[in-house]
């Protein structure tokens, strides 16, 4: 029997909506089958907490007296963009500061204005008739400013490559520290807890589904870049390569600190953790099977990243519950593998969501649009010639 | 003989220098100064490693404590803010001995008596939640 969003939303309201999480809903399905857990359970809890470097902040800071058209901007010596109207600004989560370099970029200010702290906005400007003030400098709370908002282009990729190191030195990539010889592999996912896993056709979650975002109930807004949803799949649908994408916005100022780290990859940048929460609506069984996948029945491919090319060799395809058992088989050596994303607190989101669905604060909202699917990324090609 | 690491910290910064001559003569230790931290001036902290017979530590040990000095054992010189920590496991890449490792539940922990200061997990946490003490 098939359920509609406004039904679960209904038994939300009247506090009866059954919600589990991705990893618990597994038992169910086992011990009922998925025809009564379809009818069981309402709404299933899915989460990841990894780095996300694609993220940053549209922030606006008010009018000044004189005002400013700001120009060239840095918030607690990281630049934020210019390009805008006169006090908004966009500022990336992987822009590194000038004085300390990746390890204070625009990530750790988003995580400290989220965390209350006053930043240093100093602005330059040319100085026009209606915007006569040429600088600024002032310090700015997140509750002294008028919108502040994170806009993500790409988060909570749908499966990612696994990274090892064929060559014999040591590498620093955004999947870690990499050891030579093929020392050590790296992976980032919640696997049978995250969410574009657990929708692998993105048949719940569209633009304006109502997500946990860092804390706050946020939306996603958009696919996000790089959206290749015409990726390999597997019989029942599952992506065997990084897939679909989600671009998705939030209000920073009800966000947690705690779900929103600046981060630093040693030799390679700033980026920053990002706590995401999506409901899956069971609407039939379809979906229902859907989200009782196992870690084993997940498959990515382990990536020599020692190969500085765009196409790097594919190793060994592997599941993630070898990656989760803490060692890899690759022609006859036993590798060691870590993960990069916190499953432990993707848990807690998942948790918290979860709680919040039962206590009645949190409603599913109906896609207002689906996204493609059979969306495939194209590269950049590298033309001669200094003008066409 | 035997090795050990211990950080004393000195109720006054001027203590230190009989204190330590005190030791070699009386005890037989050897000591090497790993770290000097300087807080305020008004107490001192000092990293070092002595070695010598296991007697004559502890009962050098119990003369530093006699001398209102705090001793603190130091199986690791590198520490891991529980506040800062996320249970990444971008640390437990690069500890090839296993001083760093994840629990069933997907927790980070630490396992300082194994640890060989090699250093690289300082680098490798990018929650920077790994510091070392010298
Ligand atoms: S890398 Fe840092 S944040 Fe991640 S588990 Fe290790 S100590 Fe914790
Ligand atoms: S210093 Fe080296 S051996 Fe010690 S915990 Fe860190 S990585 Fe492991």
């Amino acid at each position: 029997m098939a359920k509609t969003y406004q039904e679960i939303n209904e038994k939300i309201a009247r506090g009866e909506a059954v919600v589990v999480t991705a990893e618990e809903v597994i038992g169910i399905v086992k011990e009922r089958g998925v025809q009564e857990a379809a009818e069981y359970v309402d709404v299933v809890t899915t989460a990841t907490f990894g780095p996300m470097c694609s993220s940053g902040a549209f922030l606006n800071f008010g009018h000044s007296d004189p005002p400013i058209r700001m120009g060239e901007i840095t918030i607690n010596g990281v630049e934020a963009y210019g390009g805008l109207a006169a006090v908004d600004t966009y500022l990336g989560a992987t822009q590194p500061s000038a004085d300390r370099g990746i390890e204070y970029g625009g990530a750790h200010v988003i995580s400290d204005l989220i965390a209350g702290k006053e930043v240093h906005l100093v602005a330059k400007s040319q100085g026009t008739d209606c915007y006569p003030r040429k600088e600024l400098d002032t310090w700015v709370k997140l509750e002294d400013l008028n919108e502040a908002y994170l806009f993500n282009p790409r988060n909570v990729y749908q499966n990612y490559n696994a990274a090892i190191n064929g060559s014999s030195k040591r590498i620093y990539t955004y999947m870690g520290i990499l050891q030579p010889n093929m020392g050590n592999i790296t992976y980032s996912t919640a696997g049978e807890l995250s969410p574009l896993l657990n929708d692998p056709l993105l048949k719940t979650i569209g633009m304006g589904t109502r997500i946990f975002f860092g804390g706050a109930q946020g939306h996603v807004s958009w696919m996000g870049t790089q959206f290749n949803s015409a990726c390999p799949r597997d019989d029942k649908g599952y992506p065997q390569t990084p897939g679909a994408t989600l671009a998705l916005i939030g209000n920073m100022k009800e966000m947690d600190p705690k779900y929103i780290r600046g981060a630093v990859y040693e030799g390679y940048g700033t980026s920053m953790f990002v706590g995401v929460g999506i409901p899956i609506p069971i609407l039939n069984e379809e979906i229902m099977s859907f989200v009782a996948v196992e870690n084993k029945d997940l498959y990515t491919n382990v990536i020599d990243y020692s190969v500085p090319k765009k196409a790097k060799p594919n190793l060994k395809k592997v599941s993630y519950a070898e990656l989760r058992s803490g060692s890899v088989d690759i022609n006859g050596k036993s590798i060691k593998t870590s993960p990069l994303s916190s499953l432990k607190m993707a848990r807690e989101i998942a948790e918290e969501l979860n709680n919040w669905i039962k206590k009645g604060e949190f409603f599913l909202q109906e896609p207002i649009q689906s996204f493609p699917m059979g969306n495939t990324i194209k590269g950049l090609e590298i033309k001669e010639g200094e003008s066409r | 003989m035997i090795a050990k690491k211990i950080l004393l910290s000195f109720p006054q910064k001027s203590a230190g220098q009989p204190m330590a001559m005190e030791l070699i003569k009386t005890y037989h230790l050897d000591f090497n100064i790993l770290k000097a931290f300087i807080d305020d001036n008004i107490k001192g902290t000092l990293l070092i490693e002595i070695k010598g017979e296991e007697a004559d530590i502890e009962a050098g040990i119990v003369y530093l404590r006699e001398h209102q000095i705090g001793v603190r054992d130091i199986q690791s010189v590198v520490e891991v803010d529980e506040n800062k920590c996320v249970s990444c496991g971008a640390c437990t890449a690069v500890c090839a001995v296993g001083a760093l490792e994840m629990t069933v539940d997907w927790s980070l922990v630490h396992h300082d008596d194994k640890c060989l200061e090699c250093m690289l997990c300082v680098k490798a946490c990018p929650m920077r939640a790994i510091h070392a003490l010298i």
